[in-house]
């Protein structure tokens, strides 16, 4: 029983490491439609990663923190763009000041999920697009996404381009 | 679900126990008491445990509030601190027989770790940079091709497991063999690091720590000249 003290110390340590994000500096998610993405992505003239995701979801969580470092790794030749699906709006907001704070992602809102239908995905999140400067999808990634897969697909995708 | 990375960790084991079956047939730490298969288990488990979560706490998830996350394997894996903890593991289960307990699993840790990135066959992730070399492969749909540098590593992995089984026949110092494996596993990384695509680079740092640990391990077991190779098989009367 040694262990007893130090490890609550650890528990109390580690519980005290959440936080209270403040949502004031989050404007409010757009609602798109397939267009407007797909006009988005054509007139930004580069690849984009479409990520969906929803403040709901444990797997989004994990791999936030990559795609918002990827963000910042890819910003001169990609585009990201999060579409938070099924969500409230003050929660995606919450979601978004928590591990989006400084990443250079656009987030805009697809409620009902039918901007991802459209472009082939499925009802399961997170959910990857990546999609060629055409706006065409060159692939989709199903479930949480890890560093080796989004750094190639990412490569794929730019020397296919050739941006 | 994926569950692409479990089946890869399924080949790293059944490589280590592979490894350590057959080393066993050879007279392996004839005179261990531990279960050497059960070291390993617990320390990759331990290892991937801390793992994950120190890499949890880093990127901003805490794991007590968000405690599923912790399955999560895919959301990421601190390297480092996962290997110094299965390390950790491995000395506590061994305690008056570090020695003879690392060198007796030295081999098959190497094996798992090759079996580890076979594993990137049935996850469909073995490619890097890409290259023009005649054994470049490409991605499903891509006319890009690029090194399987995965491949390449479960090469180096399984052949230095090979070698070491066979110099291990020969008498050589104490804890030389886990030096080498711990040397070796930081290299075959860090050699291969390059063409592995990544965000950062990769933790270099932490495989060249690795390398002067084990090149610090190695002068100790010379320095002390006592020998701990396995004793040949006796045949059967």
């Amino acid at each position: 029983m040694k262990l007893r003290r130090p490890l609550v110390a650890l528990v109390l340590v580690i519980a005290a490491c959440g936080t209270n994000v403040d949502t004031s500096s989050i404007p409010d998610l757009a609602e798109v439609s397939t267009d407007d993405i797909i006009a988005s992505i054509r007139q930004a003239g580069r690849p984009a990663v479409v990520n969906v995701w929803a403040s709901w979801c444990g797997p989004c969580r994990s791999e936030a923190p990559l795609l918002a470092a990827a963000s910042s790794e890819y910003r001169n030749i990609v585009e990201f763009i999060g579409l938070n699906v099924r969500d409230s709006p003050e929660n995606a907001k919450g979601f978004i000041a928590e591990f989006f704070g400084d990443a250079a992602i656009r987030h805009v809102a697809d409620s009902d999920g039918s901007v991802v239908a459209d472009l082939g995905g499925a009802t399961g999140v997170p959910l990857t697009f990546f999609v060629n400067s055409d706006a065409s999808v060159a692939k989709i990634h199903f479930g949480v996404i890890d560093e080796r897969t989004l750094a190639l697909e990412v490569d794929e995708l730019v020397r296919a381009d050739g941006t | 679900m994926e569950f692409t990375l479990l089946l890869a960790a399924a080949m790293a084991f059944a490589a280590a126990v592979v490894a350590l079956r057959w080393e066993a047939a050879r007279g392996n730490a004839a005179d261990c008491t531990r279960d050497l298969g059960e070291i390993l288990l617990t320390a990759s488990v331990v290892g991937l445990f801390v793992g994950r979560l120190v890499a949890m706490v880093g990127s901003g998830v805490n794991p007590l509030t968000s405690p599923m996350d912790i399955l999560i394997v895919r959301g990421g894996v601190a390297t480092g601190p996962a290997v110094l903890a299965a390390m950790v593991t491995v000395a506590w289960a061994a305690r008056d027989e570090i020695v003879v307990v690392a060198d007796a699993t030295a081999v098959a840790a190497l094996a798992a770790l090759g079996g580890w990135h076979l594993g990137c066959l049935p996850r469909e992730a073995c490619l890097g940079s890409p290259t023009d070399l005649p054994w470049a492969m490409t991605q499903p749909g891509s006319t890009i091709g690029r090194h399987p540098v995965e491949l390449y590593a479960a090469a180096i992995f399984l052949l230095a497991a090979a070698t070491l089984a066979v110099a291990r026949r020969r008498r050589i110092p104490a804890g030389l063999a886990a030096a080498t494996a711990l040397i070796v596993a930081a290299a075959g990384r860090l050699l291969t690091e390059p063409l592995r695509p990544s965000l950062g680079g990769g933790p270099v740092w932490w495989y060249i720590a690795g390398i002067v640990a084990g090149i610090g391990a190695a002068a100790w077991a010379l320095s002390r000249q006592s020998v701990s190779s396995p004793s040949p098989a006796r045949p059967e009367p």
